[in-house]
């Protein structure tokens, strides 16, 4: 519902606040549902703060499909059903499929980036790059260089052990 | 014998930054093998080779292969078989390791649990190893797993409760990254480049490239030369 809200207020700040919410719950219990909300809320975010798309001919039809979907997921979330939610997302992506041209370029630009995005996120929260690269399907090339250029290895957490005894394994290695 | 097993991350990391030429005289001075496994492989060839934007780097990890600077498991003889056995043993224990909101979280994959497998059976066969792994979550698993848990708890915001008993099984692992690979190839001048910081700019490009290494201690290994 805070979904369709903040689209229907062209609230790209509070859809990407949503986005990041979904991705704790996506770490800890990895439901392929959860990974693609989180995806799919993150790329409405970045399509509704580009105004220019908006003239295409296309983008009033993809709007109110998106939105239809939306209402189809929601509908099937307050019943549980689970199955049913995932078909309502996975509408949004079929949406995009019957788009043309550089609105469709480009929407599927803005969803694949926002795979890596959420990839990464993932990543930060813990969970292992091969492990995250397969969660959200994207390549371990595209996460690893998302991820390094993120103050993710920077963390306190992410210092072990010190740095002269890494290097003295290392040396020792090459005699 | 010695031998250095390769995590996928540690080679992303050095072929996106056109390292890999660094890596083959590294192995000229290295009395040992270069080691992937087979999931490993399959990470950084097969899968790469299918994508596009990644197809040059992954032929310029197969050539590596193919010049046995790099060698499967089978050139230790270390059976596939075997190594999927003790992954299989190693990715339950970790995947059982972590319980956030009342669920057990699967924080490693196979790929680099493959490394920990293979370095395990490779301990046990005496022979000397370390593993090349820039990901942070192994590491840290292996090294300071309650580093982790402050980690997930942080971020997921809900308590962590740690199976402690599982520690002992990642225990014996060391772990070296791309950077240090790097500090070591321009410490043995193997380096092509010689003008400027050379150092500084090999330790920020791995770390660009996904090689889990803080500002802080690239500033520490800078010290040490």
């Amino acid at each position: 519902m805070e979904t369709k809200a903040a689209i229907a207020n062209d609230d790209a700040t509070k859809l990407r606040e949503l986005s990041n919410h979904t991705i704790h719950t996506a770490s800890v219990h990895q439901d392929p549902s959860d990974i693609a909300v989180a995806v799919v809320v993150y790329s409405i975010s970045k399509i509704i703060e580009r105004k220019d798309y908006r003239q295409d001919p296309q983008w009033e039809k993809f709007l109110n499909n998106f939105k239809l979907c939306i209402d189809k997921s929601i509908k099937y979330a307050e019943k549980d059903d689970e199955k049913g939610f995932a078909m309502g997302i996975a509408c949004v992506r079929k949406s995009i499929n019957k788009l043309s041209g550089k609105l469709r370029v480009y929407i599927q630009d803005v969803f694949k980036r926002a795979e890596i995005n959420k990839a990464s996120r993932i990543y930060e929260h813990g969970i292992s790059m091969e492990q995250t690269a397969k969660l959200l399907g994207v390549s371990m090339f595209d996460l690893a260089n998302y991820a390094g250029q993120t103050g993710i290895a920077n963390v306190s957490e992410n210092k072990t052990i010190d740095v002269k005894t890494r290097i003295k394994t290392t040396m020792e290695m090459f005699g | 014998m010695k031998a250095i097993v390769f995590d996928a991350s540690t080679l992303i990391s050095l072929v996106m930054n056109g390292l890999l030429p660094e890596l083959r005289e590294l192995k000229k001075i290295f009395k040992g093998k270069f080691i992937i496994t087979n999931d490993v492989k399959r990470e950084v060839i097969d899968k790469p080779l299918k994508i596009k934007r990644f197809e040059l780097e992954a032929l310029k990890i197969k050539q590596l292969l193919d010049d046995k600077i790099l060698e499967l498991p089978s050139s230790v003889e270390v059976k596939d078989s075997e190594i999927l056995r003790e992954t299989n043993k190693l990715i339950l224990l970790a995947n059982e390791m972590f319980k956030g909101d009342k669920k057990d979280i699967r924080i490693i994959h196979s790929g680099e649990t493959s490394c920990l497998a293979l370095s395990k059976i490779l301990n046990e066969k005496k022979i000397e190893n370390v593993l090349a792994i820039d990901e942070r979550t192994m590491r840290i698993l292996v090294e300071k797993p309650e580093n982790l848990k402050e980690l997930l708890q942080k971020k997921l915001h809900c308590e962590i409760i740690l199976r402690k008993e599982n520690f002992v099984f990642f225990r014996g692992f060391k772990i070296i990254r791309s950077a240090e690979l790097m500090y070591v190839a321009h410490k043995k001048g193997v380096v092509r480049l010689r003008n400027g910081q050379v150092l500084d700019a090999l330790l920020w490009a791995v770390k660009f490239k996904g090689c889990s290494i803080s500002d802080e201690e690239i500033e520490e290994i800078k010290r040490i030369e």
